[in-house]
């Protein structure tokens, strides 16, 4: 079970997360939405650890025990998993060699390669993933769409408790996002796997079916429901919340983008 | 032919060997004239100071050289290559000592050709200084040099510098060179630490995959298995350091 109390995350000097509380115990499955910018993905990241953001106040259990005290790699092992918006490329490594360095690190002795082997196969097969994924390099020449179905084969390998899913649907058609699903439902059924699901299409939650739902708006949980939380504001959008609780929520800031101007022209025609 | 270097006699190379060095004064001198494999495993915890000298006559000679120990290293390896002949270099060194390595290739005679692609990772307290330089003298038309050089730090190095430099006094060649340096990117760490590899073990996993030879390569060489699993105990310790 994972328990967050009044968390307070910045980045830099920006106060992102504004007091969170938030429960998900095994077997939930928690749709975490709200416009862009307003701190689902910052949420995720801070449970994983990810060091660009600093917790100043509150704090996160995972069955009973200090996440925050946690290395990143602990809590991975123990339990808590990741599937990134963007995951990261590794020249060099294969998915194979990573993910059988990433099981060994969790048990006293190594699994056999014969049964990696089988365990890998098997969740290619069923993720219709290309063969020779195994021997590829981690993401590396991946389309958008092999990078979030390498993430949930990873999180398949892993067998992780609380499984963290941030916008895992981004770049997939529809019918790999009814592959990933049925793939995470079947997780979830074989180890009561809970889950925390930020994604922006009613879609793949149709598929998933949350049993909770949480909005988040500037750094706050303003609403909380269920599956129909979900579908109201697939039809009617964020705006009757911020009407209803007259909030406002933070613009995305994006970097700006300088035109070169003629130095980018071919002067050589 | 198996190799085992205990003092500072000159040896002398001209077939597949694999070389043990375990003196710390070393010189070797290379006559190639038939195709050849040479393994050059340094073992040794004192500082080794190796100069390499010879020529690779109109046959294809690898040369492989991996140095994984804490101790200093200077080596100086100048190497002729004479009329259709193409030497491979592939070097992996690793560690936290002072390292001085010098590449002096020459490309000597007509359609001579060098391919050398150096590894090298400097870790904490280390001080690495490689120059590759590749020259191809007046007259050895239709001859090729590519350098490949990629450097990795972690932790705190004292200083790496990788520097690849051609020299080239012939037209109708080819030659190139390129230089990757850099450390870890945070982010790949992070995704790294995020499925339960803590930092030593995944700097362990990326010189292991990236940098380090592959188990065919081994397979090529006596004592191969030994020295892979010698070189990957090394890896291991200076990872876990």
């Amino acid at each position: 079970m994972l328990e967050i109390k009044d968390l307070h995350v910045t980045a830099g000097d920006k106060e992102i997360l504004k007091g969170i509380n938030l429960t998900v115990n095994d077997g939930e499955i928690h749709a975490i939405m709200g416009p862009n910018g307003n701190g689902k993905s910052t949420l995720l990241q801070t449970i994983m650890g990810h060091p660009s953001y600093t917790v100043t106040k509150g704090e996160i259990l995972y069955n009973g025990e200090d996440v925050l005290k946690m290395s990143v790699d602990e809590r991975s092992r123990k339990g808590i998993f990741l599937a990134m918006q963007y995951p990261k490329e590794i020249a060099g490594v294969t998915n194979s060699d990573f993910l059988r360095a990433a099981i060994n690190s969790r048990l006293e002795k190594n699994i056999s390669l014969f049964k990696f082997i089988k365990e890998i196969d098997k969740n290619i097969a069923k993720l219709k993933m290309k063969e020779d994924l195994a021997h590829r390099f981690v993401n590396d020449g991946f389309s958008g769409g092999e990078k979030k179905r390498n993430e949930i084969l990873q999180m398949m390998m892993l067998h992780p408790s609380l499984g963290m899913l941030d916008e895992i649907d981004s770049g997939l058609d529809v019918d790999a996002i009814k592959l990933v699903s049925d793939a995470i439902l079947d997780l979830k059924n074989e180890s009561n796997l809970g889950l925390m699901i930020v994604s922006h299409y009613e879609r793949f939650f149709t598929m998933i079916q949350p049993t909770h739902s949480h909005v988040i708006v500037d750094g706050k949980i303003v609403v909380e429901g269920d599956s129909e939380l979900v579908y109201k504001i697939d039809t009617d959008g964020y705006d009757w919340l911020y009407n209803e609780l007259k909030i406002q929520p933070v613009k995305e800031s994006r970097p700006l983008v300088y035109s070169l101007g003629t130095c980018a022209r071919n002067t050589r025609g | 032919m198996l190799i085992d270097i205990t003092n500072d006699s000159p040896v002398k190379i001209s077939e597949s060997s694999t070389v043990f060095i375990h003196n710390s004064n070393v010189n070797i001198e290379y006559a190639f004239s038939a195709d050849s494999r040479v393994l050059i495993y340094c073992d040794t915890d004192e500082k080794l100071v190796l100069n390499e000298t010879g020529y690779v006559n109109g046959c294809h000679v690898e040369i492989n050289y991996l140095h994984l120990d804490h101790a200093d290293l200077k080596q100086n390896t100048n190497i002729d290559i004479l009329s259709n002949g193409l030497l491979t270099i592939n070097s992996t060194y690793l560690g936290v000592g002072d390292k001085d390595i010098v590449f002096d290739i020459f490309n000597r005679e007509y359609n001579s050709e060098l391919d050398i692609t150096n590894n090298v990772v400097a870790l904490d307290d280390a001080k690495l200084t490689l120059d590759c330089i590749g020259t191809i003298v007046k007259g050895a038309k239709s001859s090729k040099c590519h350098q490949k050089n990629r450097c990795l730090t972690m932790g705190n190095p004292k200083s790496a510098k990788v520097l690849p430099v051609l020299n080239i006094d012939e037209n109708d060649v080819e030659a190139s060179h390129s230089l990757s340096s850099g450390t870890i990117d945070d982010e790949v760490l992070f995704y790294m630490n995020s499925r339960g590899l803590n930092s030593a073990q995944a700097l362990n996993l990326i010189i292991k995959s990236y940098l380090m030879p592959d188990d065919e390569f081994y397979e090529g060489f006596e004592e191969g298995k030994n020295i892979q699993i010698s070189a990957n105990r090394k890896v291991d310790d200076l990872c876990s350091m």
